[in-house]
């Protein structure tokens, strides 16, 4: 639980920056900062106030081949990453006309097909820029099924990995690797999925994002509609 | 790029042409900062490789939220303070404390009531040293662990053999008393 009384906030956000709090806490906090902006405030003003403490560490000099590492790692010729983050730029990417016929017609057909009642969501997803369907997530009461409906293969030595990021959130959250047969299926549905929210499918190491943030290219995108 | 009188800002200015995608600015940013940071995460974890792959995570992450950050993220410096910070965090959880050598020097520091006196040498603590100055010792003594080297409740308690429930109230109050002092 958060709480609403300013004084509590402010001491639940300085023991998170201190990095006291035990993990499902800590957890609770990073969850919540995505919405609550008086806390993302609070936790500001903690880091910042309490910053001058870090001069108490003394510096030293990282070992060598540190920036290489770091340089590896974010040298993704393919996909050079630009402002604003991928997420904020589906708006651009999602409603491509012929795209959005054909995805039209595959939504069209996994609703005939799949019978469930109950409040469901939908998402198309494709390839940043382009047309043709990838990827359909559904979403309801039996949970949420991520289905190829191209064909679509990961690099070798590579996996892909499912995100989403609620409308209001500041990043993605992982959803998980998707299986090599091209299909992710999850018992429940995930708090961030819901209208206005946004998948994506990134591009990762075996096993998934060693960061819980995507680290390789995002190839596919999709935005989350009611039906 | 903008010129800026102060090293505060010019990483600020950095970090947004990092938001850019600019691989030069985070290869600036590495130089300029690598030094501190790394210095902050060898003090969380002790172990140089256990720092060094920290720092390589943070600046991932750096180069991956860079377009996020803004005003509202406040100074640039802090912001990465917080990422190393909880970077080592997450690697002394995952990896366990008991693994991490313990660093002889450990608390020489902290432990020493006279933190006080070594902050002072640290620039732009003005405020904070003023109202740290306002806290009992044993609340100054537990906050400044837990920043500084990373220790979590139970940790503290055993550092400085005290009772866990003494320690949890220390930093409350250590921290209700800092804010008081130090809001506008």
């Amino acid at each position: 639980m958060i709480p609403e009384n300013p004084e509590d906030l402010h001491v639940l956000a300085g023991e998170y920056v201190l990095g006291v709090l035990d993990e499902p806490d800590a957890t609770e906090v990073a969850e919540a900062l995505t919405t609550n902006i008086e806390l993302r405030r609070a936790v500001t003003f903690w880091e910042e106030q309490l910053n001058p403490l870090s001069e108490l560490a003394s510096p030293a000099p990282p070992p060598p081949g540190t920036w290489e590492a770091i340089e590896a790692r974010i040298t993704k010729p393919a996909s050079k990453p630009t402002s604003p983050p991928f997420w904020e730029r589906v708006a651009l990417w999602r409603w491509s006309t012929a795209g959005f016929a054909a995805a039209a017609a595959a939504l069209a057909l996994w609703i005939a097909t799949t019978p469930a009642p109950g409040p469901r969501f939908v998402a198309i997803l494709h390839a940043p820029q382009q047309d043709q369907a990838s990827w359909v997530a559904t979403a309801g009461r039996s949970g949420l099924v991520v289905r190829a409906v191209a064909t679509a293969t990961p690099p070798s030595d590579r996996v892909f990995e499912l995100w989403a990021i609620a409308p209001d959130a500041a990043r993605p959250r992982s959803l998980g690797v998707i299986p090599p047969d091209g299909e992710l299926r999850l018992g429940t549905v995930p708090p961030d999925l819901r209208n206005g929210a946004t998948l994506a499918i990134s591009v990762e190491p075996v096993g998934g994002s060693p960061t819980q943030q995507p680290t390789g290219p995002v190839v596919f995108v999709g935005l989350v509609t009611a039906v | 790029m903008d010129s800026q009188p102060t090293a505060l800002s010019s990483i600020d200015v950095l970090i947004e042409a990092v938001g850019r995608g600019s691989q030069d600015a985070l290869k600036r940013l590495y130089e300029i900062e690598s030094r501190r940071l790394f210095g902050i995460a060898l003090r969380i974890v002790h172990r140089p490789e256990i720092a060094a792959d920290v720092l390589q995570e943070a600046f991932v992450q750096i180069w991956q939220n860079a377009a996020a950050f803004s005003a509202e993220r406040g100074a640039g410096a802090a912001w990465l303070t917080g990422i190393v910070r909880f970077r080592a965090l997450d690697a002394v959880r995952k990896l366990g404390r008991e693994t991490l050598t313990d660093d002889p020097a450990l608390g020489d520091a902290v432990l020493d009531p006279d933190v006080i006196e070594k902050i002072d040498a640290v620039a732009e603590a003005g405020a904070l040293k003023r109202c740290l100055g306002l806290l009992d010792d044993e609340q100054r003594r537990c906050i400044v662990l837990a920043f500084v080297h990373g220790l979590s409740h139970s940790e503290i308690a055993e550092r400085i053999k005290a009772p866990l429930g003494s320690v949890k109230s220390w930093i409350r109050r250590g921290l209700l008393s800092l804010r008081r002092c130090l809001q506008p």
